[in-house]
């Protein structure tokens, strides 16, 4: 009896096996085996050139990519470099974000329109955007320099995404502002903040009314309302976001290298993976690059996670 | 705005007047804001597009496009000179063949991991989530290496594959929350109605699902269309260009002629904005619902 | 129809046990009602059967043929949910004719079975309505009808009634019973509404935490309980129920409470000095003297339910119910007689009935 019992369910054992062996097959292949190349490959000396030879499978290992790395005097900056952008971009898109939404709030006519224009930023591809952006702020043609030194505002134009500091006088000071690295921000902050938005707004409109009735009966202003409600109700959201906009930006290589290829002190952990495979052609430190990055994320992640694990 | 009148004390009441008013303000201005940085670059990226050379050169600063001078030479070469054609074909070839794969894959991964019991169930579900962290530039490297080797990295056929690991992860995972929401209670019905569990799966499960579905057909669309980085380290061979690929192409080989890099990235914007005025809303669900890797 | 027998259906959910060793036996068209509080397990047993569930232990035979290797299709059972589970995206006819087509019936026979129990079931004038346009009366009367067209060799109902309001379950109910008295169905019903098991069962099976406690004709259960879980779970208001222990006095056995003490009969007298409970109705107990032992309460409250009139009061420590005319007229503090009949007294020594 048992027996017969037991061939039912195995059968739906087997189907649910089945259903699901195509996405794991593809997933160990493209994304788990891959990691664990990655690691095999860092740890030995390998060439682009040498991709032809024979010994990928030999047992050569040694730390001296990790060597050749670490011993790059502008690895330092580059990973400094990385953690501005991210939390500088992270941060930027995230404010935009929040402020579309609540410029989107509650009901008029052209909400929808709205939104969906909002959105758009995101929903372009990623070359037609950044190419664009490189046009409009180039300093030859680019439009906004053309209109900037056709109103006075300036009297040579800048070279936005190519110049790596730009010095200018405020009120007496002598200011320096690394100038491709701010405009890569800019661009990020553009670029991602509609993911914040939607997110915020989908949490906005979940606040329930009577929270706001409330606080106007017990004399709240609507700025009181917004500072004493509608933060904390979106604190959780906003810290999941940083951590999602974090992980995204540090891992992102498309924005900055399809719009200053990494110059200009725009390099990042990402760049510099892709520098070395195609630049230096050198797999084996490419990959060491790529193993320090995912080391910093994954020691990010956890942390984050912790603290914001002990905070809720 | 909520305008719940305090009448508890006057000085109450003009505060709350003051701050609506300066509220109201303020958005306008914000409004106005946003709309101009998020329009502008889309309506520069065709408005140059439609300009001559000559005109972006000598008057670059000028915002304005004159109707008796637009100029669709600029589609022309990039549609019959640049083989835009081949690369329209194989931007859909590819999207198309991404959600489709990734739909099925997905539906039925998904719900296996809700709904049918079996040893490693959850670990799955829950090892699925992790890996749709794992950055991409760690993958590519060792990806573009073992492809090379084995002979097969400059394919569309491969692109799709790792097209499929990018998005499956995301697709399984909306879609297993959304089966969730299904009252198992619909399927046993169906069970005990007459159908098998495949038989469950499409004549209830996916019709209820619908509109999670197509979330996530639109969603696996997007990322496949506008995919840059896989694309631009795999392909080589010309007729093999996505429309992303291809743009990057075009403005590596013509520094001056921004018309034309304009003109391509029109014709590589164009179709994913019309599907977004269609599907919107499932668009904007499958973007908040997965999560999505950007 | 067919004739459902359970042998030693035992099933765990990790470390805890949803079933153990159920053994019951439904004739061809019994009306067979579970009954249990919820979480007992009646569920599980009802998805068991239907073969949703497999079972750890034990065997599920319906007209003596064991079905357990049979999937849920082969078994020909239907099932009534309590949330219905309405396909959503079919109209009412989709719903009801699903099962047949599923079955490759020929399509006259499906549009004649399904015109047939629609006029049933008084819903034809909504065959080409989507569920979600049902009023919950309406949804209910398509889950029955998805069941009863197929015709199946045995209905499993799962609390079919409790999504509908206190008025309508009333009248469903009744027309429930008629149903089956018209179509002579196999029914397993499950509920953990007493009133409904009670009117609707030919058989009661009172369930607790995975175990069947006792299994009988309604007037059985209620009026001879085997344990006090069953004393207790039946009868509304609940059954008064007082630990104490028994004693020899004057020859008779008695039992003495914290604060009163009874003459009782029809106990052996080797259970003398034992700790026991006992329980009677509140209908079973008289205002009145009577020629039994005197017994006083002092009244709390009384509640008025229409019907009838119950008045609340303590029993030397213990508090009691009891079911009084309508017209007498108590007041908090009053102190009245009682009197107990000693044969309607149930005793149960260990929990079980002696």
């Amino acid at each position: 009896m048992k027996q017969q019992g037991r061939t039912f369910l195995d059968r739906e054992t087997k189907l649910a096996f089945l259903m699901v062996v195509p996405t794991f097959s593809v997933v160990i292949s493209l994304v788990i085996f891959p990691v664990i190349w990655n690691i095999w490959l860092s740890l030995k000396p390998v060439s682009l050139g040498g991709l032809r030879g024979a010994s990928l499978l030999k047992f050569n290992l040694t730390l001296e990519n990790f060597r050749k790395v670490f011993s790059d005097p502008g690895f330092a900056t580059v990973v400094l470099t990385t953690l501005i952008y991210t939390v500088a971009g992270s941060g930027l898109s995230i404010l935009l974000g929040l402020l579309a939404a609540l410029l989107v709030r509650g009901e008029f006519p052209g909400r929808s329109l709205l939104r969906g224009i909002f959105v758009s930023p995101y929903i372009a591809p990623v070359v037609a955007v950044t190419f664009t952006w490189s046009f409009i702020l180039d300093p030859q043609l680019g439009v906004l320099n053309w209109l900037a030194i056709n109103s006075g505002v300036i009297t040579q134009p800048i070279p936005f995404l190519s110049q790596r500091w730009w010095e200018f006088d405020l009120m007496g000071l002598r200011l320096r502002l690394p100038l491709a690295l701010t405009s890569v921000i800019l661009f990020e902050g553009w670029r991602y903040f509609p993911f914040a938005f939607l997110f915020i707004l989908s949490r906005l409109q979940a606040i329930p009314d009577e929270l706001y009735v409330a606080a106007s009966v017990d004399g709240a202003s609507p700025f009181q309302r917004f500072f004493h409600i509608t933060l904390p109700q979106l604190s959780t959201v906003l810290y999941t976001l940083f951590l999602f906009r974090f992980i995204w930006t540090f891992n992102k290589f498309d924005d900055i290298f399809l719009l200053t290829r990494g110059q200009a002190g725009t390099k990042v952990l990402t760049i510099n993976v892709y520098d070395y495979a195609f630049g230096e052609f050198d797999i084996g430190a490419s990959c060491a690059v790529a193993m320090v990055l995912f080391g910093i994320l994954s020691i990010f992640t956890f942390v984050y996670l912790r603290w914001i694990v002990r905070e809720a | 705005m909520k305008r719940i009148a305090n009448g508890y004390k006057g000085e109450r009441v003009s505060r709350e007047r003051f701050e609506l008013a300066i509220i109201y303000v303020l958005r306008f201005a914000g409004i106005l804001f946003f709309v101009a940085i998020v329009v502008f670059p889309f309506y520069w990226m065709i408005v140059s597009s439609l300009k001559s050379l000559d005109e972006l050169l000598m008057r670059p600063a000028n915002l304005a496009l004159d109707i008796r001078k637009i100029n669709f030479r600029a589609y022309y070469e990039v549609l019959f000179e640049h083989g835009f054609q081949r690369y329209i074909f194989n931007s859909v070839y590819v999207s198309v063949a991404t959600l489709v794969l990734s739909v099925v894959l997905a539906t039925l991964g998904g719900y296996a991991v809700t709904r049918i019991y079996f040893r490693g169930q959850s670990f799955m579900s829950y090892s699925i989530l992790i890996i749709y962290m794992f950055p991409a530039i760690v993958l590519v490297i060792p990806l573009y290496v073992a492809f090379s080797r084995l002979g097969l990295r400059d394919s569309i056929h491969v692109l799709i594959v790792v097209y499929l690991a990018q998005t499956i992860p995301v697709a399984l995972y909306m879609l297993r929350s959304y089966f969730k929401t299904i009252p198992p209670e619909m399927e046993y019905a169906g069970l005990v109605d007459g159908c098998s569990r495949l038989g469950v799966i499409w004549r209830i499960v996916i019709p209820i699902s619908a509109p999670a579905l197509a979330s996530v057909a639109v969603y696996t669309f997007m990322i496949a269309w506008n995919e840059f980085l896989f694309a631009f380290m795999f392909l080589d061979t010309p007729e093999k260009f996505t429309l992303s690929r291809g743009v990057v192409q075009i403005a590596e080989s013509v520094h001056l002629s921004k018309q034309l890099v304009m003109a391509a990235s029109v014709v590589a914007t164009l179709p994913i904005m019309i599907l977004f005025l269609f599907f919107e809303r499932y668009l904007v669900k499958g973007l908040t619902a997965g999560a999505m890797k950007g | 129809m067919a004739s459902l027998t359970l042998k030693g259906l035992t099933k765990r959910f990790g470390r805890t046990t949803a079933l153990s060793c159920v053994n019951l036996h439904v004739k061809d068209g019994e009306f067979c009602v579970l009954l249990g509080p919820s979480g007992c397990g009646k569920s599980t047993l009802l998805n068991i059967v239907a073969g949703l569930l497999p079972q750890d232990e034990g065997t599920v035979l319906l007209d003596s043929q064991p079905v357990d290797s049979l999937s849920p299709r082969d078994r020909d059972v239907a099932m009534v949910f309590q949330s219905y589970a309405l396909y959503p995206h079919m109209t009412v006819a989709e719903n009801l004719s699903f099962g047949l087509r599923m079955r490759g019936v020929p399509k006259a026979t499906i549009r004649e079975r399904v015109l047939e129990t629609a006029r049933l079931l008084g819903i034809e004038d909504l065959l080409e309505q989507k569920p979600s346009r049902l009023s919950g009366g309406e949804q209910q009367r398509v889950a029955m009808g998805r069941a009863l067209v197929r015709r199946p060799r045995l209905f499993l109902l799962d609390e079919p009634l409790s999504n509908l309001d206190a008025r309508l379950r009333d009248s469903v109910r009744l027309e429930l019973k008629r149903l089956h008295r018209q179509i002579q169905g196999t029914i397993v019903y499950v509920t953990h509404d007493q009133v409904e098991a009670m009117t609707l069962g030919d058989k009661v099976v009172v369930m607790c935490d995975g175990k069947v406690h006792q299994v009988g004709s309604p007037e059985t259960i209620y009026s001879q309980p085997v344990d006090t879980f069953v004393a207790s779970f039946i009868g509304s208001p609940e059954m008064n129920l007082y630990k104490g222990r028994l004693i020899r006095k004057d020859g008779c056995p008695h039992f003495v409470g914290s604060g009163f003490s009874l003459k009782i009969e029809g106990v052996q007298l080797d259970l003398d000095g034992c700790e026991v409970e006992v329980g009677i109705r509140p209908e079973d107990i008289r205002i009145g003297q009577g020629v039994s032992v005197a017994l006083q309460v002092k009244v709390e409250m009384t509640s008025y339910v229409g019907s009838e009139k119950y008045m609340h009061g303590r029993l030397g420590q213990e508090s009691v119910t009891v079911r009084v005319p309508r017209e007498a007229d108590f007041r908090a503090g009053d102190i009245a007689p009682l009197s107990i009949n000693p044969d309607r007294v149930h005793i149960f020594h260990e929990g079980r009935r002696i």
